[in-house]
């Protein structure tokens, strides 16, 4: 308590150079809870959105099927396993083209149930009252590159259970906004009776979105990816985008932790006598080196509460209002939304205070050092250089 | 009278260049309980040196210096600073207050270092305010303080937790005539009223004239030892 009170008030007495040091502290810490901030609520939100357009709570792929090997979708696809109804989605993956405008562009159909609720895909729009053509939905992404609108029509072709070309005019019937580019891009959904009409496939599937997890133990002979696997990616793209908050914080706090090894030495050459006079009343060296390392911590306690002062509101703020990222985020083609909400966990707050004060308490302890080998009657006249 | 110092063969050098600065030879001194004694003597003659060792801020080079039964060459760092904390006060000749603390916390700051609770160390405080004749200036900071009264304060300090021994080293080399006796009149009234020993650094007739005993010291040796008063019922010189 004395130490901590001695410490106070020599802090508030050397002014300016106490708060310029606090300031760089306070903006380290508001950066870095901000900025990770940001990418925790990206985190979250990205998790999210793949989870309600894309995986689900996982996925299991028949055995053929790979999503990332186009020479397996002819071939992958297998009779939907028994008991899926209620626990999964099933998704019929098959290669076609289009003709918007006259122009040739390959697409996938990928066909799942109209009556779904698993996955937001809006496949309560795969309805027309035209007759003999098929209502499909894309995403917006998907729908710039094909230059479509709703209510647009366009040719289809697809090869059939034999391999026989076929074809047939499709319909716009919804473009949806999603954040998952994985849910859009080059993809025509449609009706999965649909898709089994023009393809001869009945009763099969590429893979299945898991509503329950738990299914995959059903179906061994499927290859079962976790909901977490699937979410490795974005965890390492958000992971790779904090190292710049971290080389940006630790720029600040080494500043900062600059300022305080520079004010420690200062102030200990400076009060040589105080130091002398402190170790005359009675303290040891350790306990003046102790003073001095609270002293120097201390500042980083004044710029927590500074940070705290100027980052409570301004995060409460921030939490309601969401970071708008201006321009549509669509063109990024990566799963972030136009907004986001930052997460500030109790985990990055407590993380940050405890690195600034750790690194606060080392720099002001390393110089402090040197008054456990400093001579008291020298230090009582000043005479140590 | 119960012995409280006692230095035997004591000798301290300091290292220079090369070799050796010898502060003192063979010096051989005993203060009693109660004594308002002086080391007198020009610069350079080894009191400030003498005074540290007694006050253990610094340790013989060779010989015994013996502080309320304590050999100060064998003590720990903590075992010293138990010693300064407890029973030794210091007086110095620049104050050394601290400036961020108002007199009340200077004087206070002594008894904090005992973890004496608080309503105790507030009555000890304005009792050590009142003797030295400052409680009206208990709030004010080091800054607004005059030599004189900021030298009573140190004494304040000093005396607060009714050390056995102060030392004072060339307390009034920077305070005016007037200011000098007051502060020695001060020091002369606890002696006489706490029975503390008093041993003073100082070659400054207006504090010479207070003490009981003066200890001569010219190079680093005792040169004189002389009882000025009949206190101890030893007059003149041994």
């Amino acid at each position: 308590m004395l130490r901590f009170r001695l410490a106070i008030k020599n802090l508030l007495s050397a002014g300016t150079r106490t708060w310029l040091s606090a300031s760089i502290l306070a903006l380290a810490c508001l950066i870095m809870v901000m900025y990770m901030g940001v990418l925790q609520g990206w985190n979250t939100q990205a998790k999210t959105d793949a989870i309600n357009w894309q995986f689900g709570q996982g996925e299991i792929r028949s055995p053929k099927y790979d999503p990332y090997d186009p020479f397996t979708i002819d071939d992958g696809h297998a009779v939907i396993p028994a008991g899926a109804e209620g626990e999964a989605v099933p998704i019929l993956v098959r290669q076609a083209s289009i003709y918007p405008q006259g122009r040739l562009q390959n697409i996938t159909l990928q066909g799942l149930p109209k009556h779904q609720n698993l996955l937001s895909i809006p496949t309560g729009k795969f309805t027309t009252e035209k007759e003999g053509v098929i209502p499909v939905v894309i995403g917006k992404r998907m729908a710039k590159t094909a230059n479509l609108k709703v209510g647009d029509m366009t040719t289809l072709r697809w090869r059939d259970k034999g391999g026989t070309f076929d074809a047939a005019q499709v319909l716009v019937a919804d473009i949806f906004r999603t954040n998952v580019p994985e849910a859009d891009m080059g993809i025509l959904w449609l009706d999965i009776d649909k898709l089994y009409e023009m393809t001869g496939l009945r009763g099969e599937a590429s893979y299945l979105v898991l509503s329950n997890a738990g299914y995959h133990k059903n179906v061994p002979s499927w290859n079962y990816i976790s909901k977490e696997t699937l979410l490795e990616p974005l965890e390492a793209m958000v992971a790779a985008e904090s190292i710049g908050a971290y080389v940006i914080f630790f720029i600040l706090t080494g500043l900062a932790a600059l300022a305080i090894f520079d004010t420690q030495v200062l102030s200990i050459f400076r009060r040589q006598k105080e130091i002398g006079t402190f170790i005359a009343l009675g303290m040891t060296r350790k306990q003046v080196v102790r003073m001095f390392t609270i002293e120097g911590t201390s500042l980083s306690f004044f710029g927590v509460i500074l940070a705290a002062i100027v980052g409570i509101p301004f995060g409460v703020w921030l939490k309601s209002t969401g970071v708008s990222l201006g321009k549509p985020t669509e063109a990024m083609n990566i799963n972030m939304a136009q907004t986001i909400y930052p997460v500030f966990g109790t985990s990055l707050i407590l993380g940050t205070v405890i690195i600034i004060v750790g690194i606060s308490a080392l720099v002001s302890y390393l110089p402090a050092r040197k008054i456990a080998h400093m001579e008291p009657t020298l230090a009582l006249k000043g005479k140590i250089q | 009278m119960e012995e409280i110092i006692s230095i035997k063969n004591v000798v301290k050098r300091f290292p220079v260049g090369d070799g050796f600065f010898t502060a003192l030879q063979d010096i051989n001194l005993e203060f009693k309980k109660g004594e308002f004694a002086g080391l007198v003597g020009p610069s350079g003659s080894g009191k400030t040196t003498l005074l540290n060792i007694i006050g253990s801020l610094d340790t013989p080079t060779e010989g015994e210096a013996i502080v309320i039964g304590k050999d100060i060459s064998k003590l720990s760092h903590q075992q010293s600073a138990d010693l300064r904390n407890h029973n030794v006060g210091f007086i110095f000749q620049e104050y050394h207050l601290l400036p961020v603390y108002t007199v009340y916390e200077n004087v206070e700051f002594a008894l904090l270092l005992q973890n004496i609770g608080a309503a105790e160390r507030k009555k000890a405080v304005m009792e050590a305010l009142d003797w030295v004749g400052l409680t009206h200036k208990k709030d004010s900071k080091p800054d607004k303080l005059s030599g004189g009264e900021s030298q009573r304060v140190a004494v304040a300090r000093a005396i607060v937790k009714r050390p056995a021994i102060l030392l004072a080293d060339e307390p009034s080399a920077n305070l005016d005539a007037e200011n000098a006796h007051n502060i020695m009149k001060v020091m002369k009234k606890l002696n006489e009223e706490l029975d503390t020993t008093f041993i003073f650094s100082t070659h400054d007739e207006k504090v010479m004239q207070y003490l009981d005993r003066i200890v001569h010291l010219k190079d680093g040796r005792i040169e004189k030892d002389e009882m000025m008063k009949a206190k101890y019922g030893v007059h003149g010189a041994h």
